[in-house]
């Protein structure tokens, strides 16, 4: 098995307060690994110092393919539309080609259909409901077609059917060979994840 | 840095100003409202100033009011380009560093807020400067049209870096408005500077060589090099410390 993301004995303190400690774990192509934890247990400290919002103290994280970070907060361009934002986050990827076969406007349209928010294509960010940004917040992360998926709750703020539609896409992004890295305070989504951690003041355990 | 990230970051960020309605209210009522100011409570009557940047000697016999719209010019340049350029670095700093994570450097990314503030500066010039001449044609128009887009290069550039250094509105708008109001909205008037007792501080803010530039022009004929340089260089040096910060907040760990 192909590792796709090595995390060796991290450590991330704020101030005093010491976030991770020694954390260590490993994702494999074609794997979905959940972490779960209660709130303030590190996971979205840990998923940042993976993608390199966050330096570690100590550790190292090796990353071997191209990443997809869905953030727990909206990170989106609100004066801008959809199509906009789409289209700002294509150029910051280097996708050049926009029209056409693999050009990315087919992929944009295949999440808007996916995530059933194809009618707010031209809507202002502003004026969607925070499930819809949510949507559009987890499609730039899917935009690139990336091998390897970072998402920190990725469906907070969906309706039960897109939320249903996510791990069916899922499903078959992982079909495909894609590794996910999901972070996830829903227990019943346990049972999705072929490993699940758990994030316990500070300390990651195989649960 | 690549021209085409460049170039879509650029159409995006003038995208999101065209949008905001603050800032357009503020870019068409800001000058008029300081110029009806200024016509409301100024009178003909001459007063005489010192040019700080020409000679100690060159006393310069003008209108009250001819002297007030030059400066509320300056003042309105300067406090608009720092506001704004407030807006592009501070507003969706987090958005922009998640763009740094997919792909674009933070120079690309303040090279295009800098062209977005470079037209908005072109902009706010022209408006003043047409606005000057609906009462008063200066000497060479040219040169102080010249100083009021040297006024939007040096407090842009500051806004530039308030902007990236606090992540809350409140405390940019504070340090905006404190150096404005103090620099550009007093200090040098060359009515106060004339006088001031400790010249070496004003010689030193920001707005000094701009306000130089654009009086000097208006009102004498003397060369307005040094003072066009100075401000050049001020507002090189704000820039590049903006581009500091910008590039310390958007750091990623590769």
């Amino acid at each position: 098995m192909v590792t796709v993301v090595d995390v060796r004995n991290v450590a991330k303190s704020f101030g005093r307060k010491r976030i991770l400690k020694d954390v260590s774990f490993s994702v494999c192509r074609g794997e979905m690994a959940g972490i779960v934890g209660e709130n303030g247990s590190g996971k979205t400290t840990l998923l940042k110092t993976i993608v390199g919002l966050l330096a570690p103290a100590a550790g190292e994280v090796i990353v071997q393919e191209k990443v997809g970070y869905c953030p727990q907060e909206m990170l989106v361009f609100d004066t801008l539309t959809v199509d906009e934002n789409f289209a700002y986050f294509a150029a910051a990827y280097g996708l050049r080609q926009a029209s056409g076969p693999g050009g990315w406007r087919g992929r944009e349209s295949l999440l808007l259909s996916r995530f059933g928010f194809a009618a707010y294509r031209d809507s202002l960010v502003s004026n969607l409901s925070g499930g819809t940004r949510q949507k559009l917040n987890l499609s730039l992360a899917l935009l690139h077609e990336p091998g390897l998926l970072i998402l920190d709750e990725p469906y907070s703020g969906f309706d039960w059917e897109t939320y249903l539609h996510f791990w069916d896409f899922a499903e078959e992004l992982k079909a495909a060979g894609k590794s996910f890295l999901v972070v996830s305070h829903f227990l019943h989504d346990r049972s999705r994840f072929d490993t699940v951690y758990e994030l316990r003041e500070g300390v990651l355990r195989c649960a | 840095m690549r021209l085409r990230y460049i170039t879509a970051a650029w159409r995006m960020s003038v995208r999101e100003l065209l949008r905001s309605r603050i800032a357009l209210i503020l870019f068409l009522v800001i000058p008029a409202l300081f110029f009806a100011v200024i016509l409301l409570t100024t009178t003909h009557k001459e007063i005489g100033f010192k040019l700080a940047s020409v000679s100690e000697d060159a006393f310069i016999r003008v209108s009250q009011r001819r002297e007030a719209l030059v400066f509320i010019g300056l003042a309105a340049v300067g406090l608009l380009t720092s506001f704004l350029a407030l807006n592009l670095t501070q507003k969706h700093a987090a958005a922009n560093r998640r763009l740094v994570l997919c792909g674009y450097t933070t120079s690309e990314l303040l090279a295009a807020k800098f062209l977005t503030l470079a037209g908005l500066i072109v902009g706010i010039g022209v408006y003043l400067s047409s606005l000057l001449l609906l009462f008063f044609r200066p000497g060479r128009l040219l040169l102080v049209f010249l100083g009021f887009i040297l006024a939007g290069f040096v407090y842009g550039s500051y806004g530039l870096m308030v902007g990236a250094l606090f992540r809350r509105e409140l405390e940019g708008i504070l340090f905006i408005v404190l150096l404005a109001n103090i620099d550009i909205g007093w200090l040098q008037n060359p009515i106060y500077y004339a006088d001031a007792q400790n010249k070496f501080i004003i010689r030193h803010l920001p707005a000094y060589f701009p306000s130089q530039v654009s009086m000097t022009a208006a009102f004498s004929g003397h060369s307005v090099l040094a003072p066009l340089w100075g401000g050049l260089v001020y507002g090189s040096l704000l820039l590049l410390a903006a581009a500091l910060v910008f590039g310390w907040k958007m750091r990623i760990r590769k």
